[in-house]
């Protein structure tokens, strides 16, 4: 009989959690509909203003109401949720990819090497950042990549710490020593072995950071990275909403929503993820 | 159970919705006649005003000082030959009892009153003067409105370094009290140039015993009706009634208190809350304004500042007067006023603002989106066909960004052609609108003395303020001779036509004029309604009595 | 670990250099400088105030000369306020923001990890969900959004406490609050997942098995080892925090450390933003080292080299 390998086992797992498998659904159908919200029936442009309207409370014409444009809100949130969604999942990525396995190898190696990377990582995370972007907007011309790249900048930092912190705690246990008698090589020990006992706090880590990274794409709109105007992101969506918030609530409050449920979703799948992965856990408390 | 923790986030979120719903809905009138206010009614303890001043002050040295949170304190710690009236800005007597013009305007004496001093009791002369605006004019000072002095004989020239001696310029103090100023040319509002906070003085002995920190607290010797007694950075500025000054008696304020609160909200927010008995123009979002009109507290003037497009006549397609007679047709002012601006500011279809006493301004540019059309196809786009994609540059501040959106559609509708909108951070768009790298930008201009000059000015050929690499043979020669004319109406009438030859050739495409829109305590007496948004402190004072007796009712009331 | 402690602080000069070299060039060559604004200023002035700050000199002399006032601690006058040195701007501003953050940061921590462990310990119950959902309220509202509700709950409905400023101690509940809000979840959900996986470990069976309390359990044994990722996170966010957070300094209208940077980013003001990033990069290093050295004390297995 063959063993089961860790994900095929953690698998069978996640979809046994009935919460973590009803917030994944909750978020494939989101992305779903933002993927296809130029094709819905009956859903406006989110572009096309009706200076007459004005900012309407939500109706049966436009369910989530409409903005100071005359704006369908709906729709903008729908269409905004593309690039939130997608930043923040390309992001995310990237910083989880970068910062796992730099501070994974900085808390393995140790010593010397250990300080040199960590202090690098202080040296950027000690630069300001609003003048990082104006330069990558002086030398690169705006786009997607540049959009990502910004983002990326800074997320992958906290990310390598806590990595580092975990590893350096665990590289003293014994199923390190033991791998390592078996003569298995040390990225082996890192990737293979570290790597899934730090997941833990990562995922919780990764999904607590996807509505800074939105919010974060909204304060590059605002420096000209980012989505410009009229389109609108999330993050956007919000920020404007807010200015206008007690007299037209729902322009924030719709967003808001949107962006908290994605936020929701995520976390409760994140633990289900943990869960699933974590070779000791039975569900149980005790 | 699962959806429990959900259900419970969104019923805090909507509880909170309901009561941003309630904070507005809770300011209903407590009764019909009964004036509103917006806020609370608890006048401070004593004559102590208190204020947002907004953004943290730069200078406070006359010569350096330039825009409101600097010129507000200044001309509360020094005070000029010639003061501006409270109600009408029209010049008053200052530092200086009285004046002589010559007949052809070219020759102005001041005579100072006796026994001026300093706040150190040193003996303030005609000298401070001429010595404090040869400073102004010295190229060595750095002074950005230096500028204002120009119409001064020689000034220009010193000020650009061709004339290295001062003493060349036209102002000289013939004896102690008094000062003889020589103006190049007839310049009808120079009273009202000798009244900003340029042309204050400064005293000689404190710049040059403390350099470049003369105006900290514990140095700073002033004239003016107030003492700066604490500057706490970002935080707060506080000034107390200055004895030595030669109106101290008219003076009813003991303190005031100016905060340096650069948020909008935020500054509402403090009035309502009252800690702050007014909260000046440009301090309340633009999206409370429609809500603000039916408040006794709010107070809205006509304001000589103008909100319009510049355009970069140096790009294509930009370049063809066809083209960009055809944005200025298709853009409908009055709908953006009306809709996106719900009426809180007119719309405005030329350069210089309304207002300007005896100025028979040329006629407007109006809606036409036919007409637009025809200018685009004269320019070799019919229909649009063809035009490249044009930018439109904002710095996302306010309602810049919805205004932008809106002029996007517009022109996107009318003309069919692609226009995009690009949102910067404040100093890479002044940047970029100062190198002319841009197409379409955002720009206002405020005035500073109540003459169109003051408008049309920057867009003099190669002028630093012009921005749009536009330049007219014609508008040039006809402001020139306005500035040598010597009969007021004639001048206005040159100046009238020099702007019909601007708002013709399109660089700039004007959208709307401000309104002053400030919160006033009903207790604060002596601050009125300006056009150029200038408060004089000096007439400020809180009345105890009075109108807040009557509000036991309103008190506390949102 | 003296050793150690002390070679890292020697550490710290190299690493500042490097953060001021780059610093200085990151903000000369970005568009736009310190002396522009809407209305164009004379040539005459602009060529005096660019000779009187030394900006017309070549870049390498400005950045030597920059570098030798450094070290003695001559961070020089801010551009957008000559009248005052930008070492007495920061260091006046910096106590406000000190108390600001370290305020939050109590709060975060007094509220956070009990949330967390008691999420951990009744983990996938309806206390677990219940906890993780109110600490996630936290994030999920951004600060911007959440600073105005509560000043429209608290200020302007209730009048329990003051809009904005930075006086009576009554003014700091709200910005204090709002601040602490995302640090809250962020130390729950990482105590929880730390402790998860720490309640699970060989040696808190073990402690169990010998009889010990279950507090003394939790307490000394899980939670002690659940807690670094936390410690980890803490570093980097205390210095955030106390640096001062920019929109809890704008909406509130706090004199503190955050809007010294935003409005000198904004305004070109090249003094102002080297000093204060010098400032915050010192506080960082100082509080990862703080970081590194827990972590020793807290897990008796890590080697600090």
């Amino acid at each position: 009989m063959r063993p089961a390998s860790l994900w095929a086992d953690a698998w069978r797992r996640l979809r046994r959690n009935r919460v973590a498998v009803a917030c994944g659904a909750f978020l494939a159908l989101l992305a779903l509909l933002c993927a296809a919200a130029g094709w819905l029936p009956g859903l406006p442009d989110p572009n096309a203003p009706d200076f007459a309207l004005g900012a309407a409370a939500p109706s049966w014409r436009h369910w989530f109401g409409t903005d100071p444009l005359g704006r369908d809100l709906l729709a903008r949130i729908l269409f905004g949720g593309r690039i939130s969604l997608l930043v923040a999942l390309v992001a995310t990525l990237v910083s989880l990819v970068i910062g796992v396995s730099y501070g994974a190898l900085a808390g393995y190696a140790g010593g010397k090497l250990d300080e040199a990377m960590m202090r690098f990582v202080d040296v950027l995370y000690s630069l300001p950042y609003l003048f990082l972007v104006i330069l990558l907007l002086v030398f690169f011309s705006k786009s997607l990549i540049m959009l990502f790249v910004a983002l990326g900048l800074v997320q992958w930092l906290t990310m390598s710490r806590i990595v580092r912190g975990q590893v350096l705690s665990l590289k003293q246990q014994t199923f390190v020593e033991a791998a390592r008698a078996l003569g298995a090589r040390d990225r082996r020990i890192v990737f293979a072995h570290l790597v899934p006992n730090t997941l833990g706090p990562v995922i919780v880590y990764a999904t607590l950071t996807i509505p800074a990274v939105m919010l974060q794409e909204a304060f590059l709109s605002f420096l000209g990275l980012g989505v410009q105007p009229p389109d609108a992101s999330w993050g956007v969506l919000v920020d404007e909403g807010r200015k206008l918030m007690t007299i037209f609530p729902w322009l924030v409050v719709f967003p808001g929503l949107a962006l908290a449920a994605t936020l929701f979703a995520l976390n409760f799948l994140g633990d289900g993820l943990r869960d699933a992965l974590d070779p000791q856990s039975r569900g149980e408390a005790r | 159970m699962r959806a429990r923790p959900a259900a419970l986030a969104l019923a805090l979120i909507a509880s909170a919705t309901a009561l941003a719903g309630c904070g507005r809905g809770a300011s209903a009138p407590p009764g019909r006649g009964a004036p509103r206010y917006f806020g609370s009614l608890h006048p401070p303890a004593g004559q102590v005003f208190r204020f947002n001043n907004g953004a943290e002050p730069e200078h406070l040295d006359p010569a350096l000082a330039s825009g409101q949170p600097d010129g507000r304190i200044t001309r509360a710690l020094f005070e000029g030959l010639v003061v501006s009236d409270p109600r009408t800005l029209e010049p008053a007597p200052g530092h200086a009892y009285r004046w002589e013009i010559s007949t052809d305007g070219r020759d102005y004496t001041f005579h100072l009153r006796p026994g001026l001093v300093w706040s150190d009791r040193a003996p303030l002369t005609a000298r401070d003067f001429e010595w404090s605006w040869k400073r102004v004019l010295d190229p060595a000072t750095g002074s950005r409105y230096a500028g204002l002095l120009f119409p001064v004989a020689n000034a220009e020239a010193y000020n650009s370094g061709r004339l290295a001696d001062a003493d060349a310029v036209g102002i000289r103090a013939s004896d102690d009290s008094t000062l003889v100023v020589r103006l190049a040319d007839p310049t009808p509002h120079f009273l009202h140039l000798a009244a900003l906070y340029t042309c204050l003085p400064v005293p000689r002995h404190a710049v040059e015993r403390y350099g470049d920190r003369w105006t900290q607290p514990e140095n700073i010797v002033g004239n003016g009706p107030f003492l700066l007694r604490r500057w706490e950075a970002r935080a707060r500025l506080v000034l107390e009634r200055n004895p030595t000054y030669w109106d101290a008696a008219a003076v009813r304020l003991e303190r005031v208190v100016a905060y340096s609160v650069d948020d909008a909200a935020t500054s509402t927010n403090l009035y309502k809350a009252g800690m702050l008995d007014w909260s000046p123009s440009g301090y309340i979002p633009s999206q409370y304004l429609p809500y603000m009109r039916g408040y006794a507290d709010f107070r809205s003037a006509p304001q000589q500042t103008v909100y319009f497009y510049s355009i970069n006549v140096t790009r294509a397609p930009l370049d063809d007067v066809w083209v960009r007679r055809a944005l200025t047709y298709a853009l409908d002012r009055e709908t953006l006023a009306r809709r996106v601006l719900r009426g809180t500011r007119p719309a405005w279809g030329r350069f210089a603002p309304g207002g300007y006493p005896g100025y028979e301004p040329p006629p407007e540019i109006a809606y036409d989106p036919a007409r637009a059309r025809e200018c685009l196809s004269r320019a070799g786009y019919p229909g649009g066909q063809g035009f490249p994609k044009i930018e439109i540059l904002i710095n996302t501040s306010d309602d810049r960004r919805r205004v932008a959106e809106a002029v996007q559609a517009m022109w996107k509708q009318t003309l069919g052609i692609p226009v995009g909108v690009t949102n910067l951070e404040w100093a890479t768009y002044l940047d970029a609108t100062a190198k002319l790298k841009y197409q379409v930008a955002v720009r206002n201009w405020i005035g500073d003395y109540p003459d169109p000059s003051t408008f049309l000015n920057c867009y003099r050929s190669g002028d630093g303020n012009n921005r749009t690499g536009w330049s007219s043979g014609p508008y040039d020669r006809l402001l020139a001779a306005a500035q040598g004319e010597g009969d007021p109406a004639a001048r206005l009438r040159l100046l009238s036509r020099a702007e019909a030859i601007l708002l013709d050739e399109a660089p700039v495409i004007p959208v709307y004029q401000f309104v002053t829109h400030e919160l006033v305590k009903p207790y604060v007496r002596g601050l009125y309604a300006t056009p150029l948004d200038y408060h004089p402190l000096k007439s400020v004072w809180i009345d105890h009595g009075g109108a807040t007796g009557a509000n036991a009712a309103a008190r506390g009331a949102p | 670990m003296i050793s150690y402690a002390v070679r890292r602080a020697l550490l710290m000069i190299p690493t500042l250099w490097v953060i001021a070299t780059l610093t200085f060039c990151l903000v000369r060559l970005a568009p736009g400088g310190p002396f522009q604004s809407e209305r164009d200023i004379p040539p005459a002035a602009r060529a005096a105030l660019t000779a009187k700050y030394g900006l017309d000199r070549p870049l390498p002399e400005q950045y030597a000369t920059f570098l030798r006032r450094a070290a003695v601690l001559d961070l020089g006058p801010s551009y957008s306020n000559p009248t005052r040195e930008v070492r007495d701007l920061i260091l006046g501003s910096a106590g406000v923001s000190f108390e600001l953050g370290g305020w939050a940061l109590l709060v975060a921590l007094l509220v956070g990890l009990p949330l967390g462990a008691l999420a951990a310990y009744r983990q996938n119950t309806f206390t677990d969900h219940a906890a993780m959902a109110a600490a996630l309220l936290g994030v999920s509202i951004p600060n911007f959004v959440l600073g105005p509700l509560l000043v429209l709950l608290f200020s302007l409905t209730l009048l329990w406490l003051p809009p904005a400023l930075w006086t009576s101690p009554a003014s700091r509940v709200l910005p204090v609050l709002t601040l602490a809000a995302v640090y809250v979840a962020y130390v729950a959900r990482l105590t929880r997942g730390g402790m998860l996986e720490t309640l699970r470990q060989d040696y808190v069976r073990t402690a169990r098995a010998k009889g010990l309390g279950e507090g003394r359990v939790v307490m000394r044994h899980a939670f002690r080892l659940g807690v670094l990722p936390v410690v980890s996170f803490l570093g980097p966010a205390a210095a955030r925090v106390v640096t001062g957070s920019l929109v809890v300094e704008q909406v509130f209208a706090i004199p503190g450390l955050g809007r010294h940077l935003v409005n000198g980013a904004f305004n070109r003001d090249y003094t102002l933003v080297l000093g204060v990033v010098l400032f915050y990069a010192v506080i960082l290093l100082v509080l990862n080292l703080l970081v590194d050295l827990a972590y020793a004390w807290l897990d008796p297995r890590v080697e600090l080299a």
